[in-house]
């Protein structure tokens, strides 16, 4: 789950590159004659909604809107008492609660007189949303983005690195320990380092990695780290020994 | 296959399906809600999709998308997982589990739509077994234990996530699973919890958190609040509420009471105090909620939530609010609903921690 360090370092991801991200995606909008784009977010389905806003749910469900002449909207499962800090981390300046999204965002198409929408991977979205919006006065059409530039690159780059150095550090200290020691030691390394997110895999030389289970890890072992850093992931399998 | 069916539910499910009329129950999991899936198929993978298929002959077929999963199960793998869904209207009626938070494109390759099961299944989940209060009551273990490591290496200069890494490890360690944490430190500022920031704690600070551990799949919370150095008379004060409001929950909470009284229960002392302004949604979400296989399970404890508890039910009372006396504060222990009232599963001592 999400529980690590969610922050946004403009050194690292300046404001241009969200503004450039959201202005590749208004001409997208533009060449399809649509007045808004509806990007899903939720815990485990981040990345795009990330890509664009910086914006992570951390827990519940979201949806972004990003309007073709307007700021983008944050329609918010989570409560308004964290949005000071949503604010602080994303690009967003409107946030709007929802604990009911879709009614939430029909108001807002009604709102801006939008008679319909673009939807970044329409089939993609959860049943309880797609349902009742298709059924709705708006009338809803795919959108696809290329959601790749240096930018991404050089964060995923920088994941990379990160789970690289660290595996590699620490890996000589599992020898000896359970799968569950070794975890531990490695979650404390990587979540000290700013991990937001971090899938820890196990394998004693069967065929397939898995989750920790209490298995003793001996003096020969692989270990697979997925790491979550600011919103891009990079995984990184190693041996011991080398 | 080398994953374990829980009989229990397969038996329930199966039944569920004759009253209903159903053809075949289909449970789903991602990587977010995995308890549907598990509820019945108690496997833990680590990819992105997961279909449990129940026919009425009682057969239970496991496809996953993740090749790593499909083989540490020995179950089918399919990539392509909308492929997972074939079947169509030769299947006859189809249910599922965890219908709502589908890919549409999963929906639509069932041929037929389906009909939801999920609220029945969720019913099915509340009343929970041994076995799954067994499990429940390690998860508590590892949060007291958790909470206990928190304690002990706070420390102002710290900064807010490193002290998560500190807890993150430490559970891990002690064979969690996963871990749902939020935290927040400060003073009369803040009004929630969240995930770590960068801020140091300081003295005078008063550190709220929630540990959710899970063992086995279930989960466990404890809801704490610690303050650094000597409290101060409205850190005191605020304890005093949350400490009786969360008390008059525990001390009714039985089958036979509902949701909404064991949530009145606890509003009623911050009114009795002239803070009820603060039990409503502006300022707190829940006064507690169900656990089991999802960390927010329903019913949910709120004034307008009519549901009646039943015996081993398994739930958090947690008064968790924003008070201007001290700030957001925390307080909650995981109860499992007894015979003639309940049993306070987590040892922590319930007090306001100081350190």
């Amino acid at each position: 789950m999400k529980r690590g360090l969610i922050t946004w370092d403009k050194s690292e991801l300046p404001p241009s590159v969200f503004e450039a991200r959201l202005a590749r995606a208004r001409a997208a909008l533009a060449k399809r004659d649509l007045p808004a784009l509806l990007v899903y977010s939720d815990v485990w389905r981040s990345n795009e909604g990330r890509h664009l806003t910086n914006y992570m749910p951390y827990w519940n469900r979201s949806l972004i809107i990003i309007p073709r002449e307007q700021a983008p909207v944050l329609l918010c499962g989570l409560s308004p008492r964290v949005y000071p800090w949503i604010k602080s981390v994303t690009v967003f300046e409107e946030i709007r609660p929802a604990s009911k999204l879709v009614p939430t965002l029909l108001q807002l198409c009604q709102e801006r007189g939008w008679t319909k929408l673009g939807v970044l991977d329409l089939l993609g979205l959860p049943h309880e949303i797609h349902s009742p919006l298709v059924a709705s006065a708006v009338e809803v059409s795919d959108v696809k983005l290329d959601l790749t530039d240096d930018a991404e690159i050089a964060m995923h780059r920088r994941a990379a690195q990160m789970a690289h150095q660290i595996l590699v550090a620490e890996l000589p200290k599992g020898a000896g320990l359970t799968d569950y020691q070794f975890c531990g030691l490695l979650e404390r390394a990587f979540r000290r380092a700013g991990a937001e997110d971090l899938v820890l895999l196990f394998s004693t030389g069967g065929p397939t990695p898995r989750p920790a289970s209490g298995a003793l890890l001996g003096d020969k072992y692989s270990v697979t780290v997925a790491l979550e850093y600011r919103g891009h992931w990079a995984r990184v399998t190693r041996g011991c020994p080398r | 296959m080398s994953f374990a069916i829980n009989e229990h539910r397969r038996t329930q499910l199966l039944d569920l399906m004759t009253q209903r009329g159903w053809d075949s129950i289909l449970l789903y999991g991602n990587a977010w809600r995995k308890d549907p899936f598990r509820s019945l198929v108690n496997f833990n993978f680590s990819g992105d999709h997961v279909l449990a298929r129940l026919s009425r002959t009682g057969e239970v077929t496991v496809t996953f998308s993740d090749p790593w999963d499909a083989e540490n199960a020995s179950a089918e793998l399919e990539p392509e997982f909308t492929r997972a869904f074939a079947g169509g209207a030769a299947a006859g009626i189809i249910a599922i589990g965890g219908l709502e938070f589908m890919e549409e494109r999963f929906v639509a390759a069932c041929g037929s739509l389906p009909v939801s099961a999920t609220a029945d299944v969720e019913e099915l989940r509340r009343v929970k077994t041994a076995e799954e209060i067994g499990f429940i009551k390690q998860a508590c273990d590892l949060a007291d234990r958790g909470y206990q490591h928190f304690a002990t290496v706070i420390e102002p200069g710290m900064r807010e996530f490193e002290l998560v890494a500190e807890v993150e490890a430490f559970l891990k360690t002690s064979g969690a699973e996963d871990n749902f944490m939020l935290i927040a430190s400060g003073g009369t500022e803040v009004t929630g919890m969240k995930p770590p920031t960068e801020r140091k704690f300081q003295k005078g600070d008063s550190v709220t958190t929630e540990l959710t551990p899970q063992v086995n799949g279930y989960y466990s919370q404890i809801c704490l609040t610690l303050v650094l150095g000597e409290p101060s008379p409205g850190q005191l004060q605020s304890f005093a509420i949350f400490s009786e409001a969360q008390q008059a929950a525990e001390n009714l909470i039985k089958p036979g009471i509902t949701a909404a009284a064991a949530a009145r229960a606890q509003n009623d002392v911050f009114r009795k105090y002239g803070y009820g302004d603060y039990t409503g949604s502006k300022y707190t979400r829940v006064r507690g909620h169900c656990l089991g296989l999802y960390p927010d399970e329903t019913p949910h404890i709120l004034e307008d939530v009519d549901y009646v508890l039943k015996q081993d039910m398994v739930v958090i009372a947690h008064p968790n609010t924003y008070l201007p006396l001290s700030g957001y504060m925390v307080f909650g222990d995981t109860l499992l609903i007894t015979e003639t009232g309940n049993t306070r599963l987590n040892k922590t001592e319930k007090k306001l921690f100081v350190k």
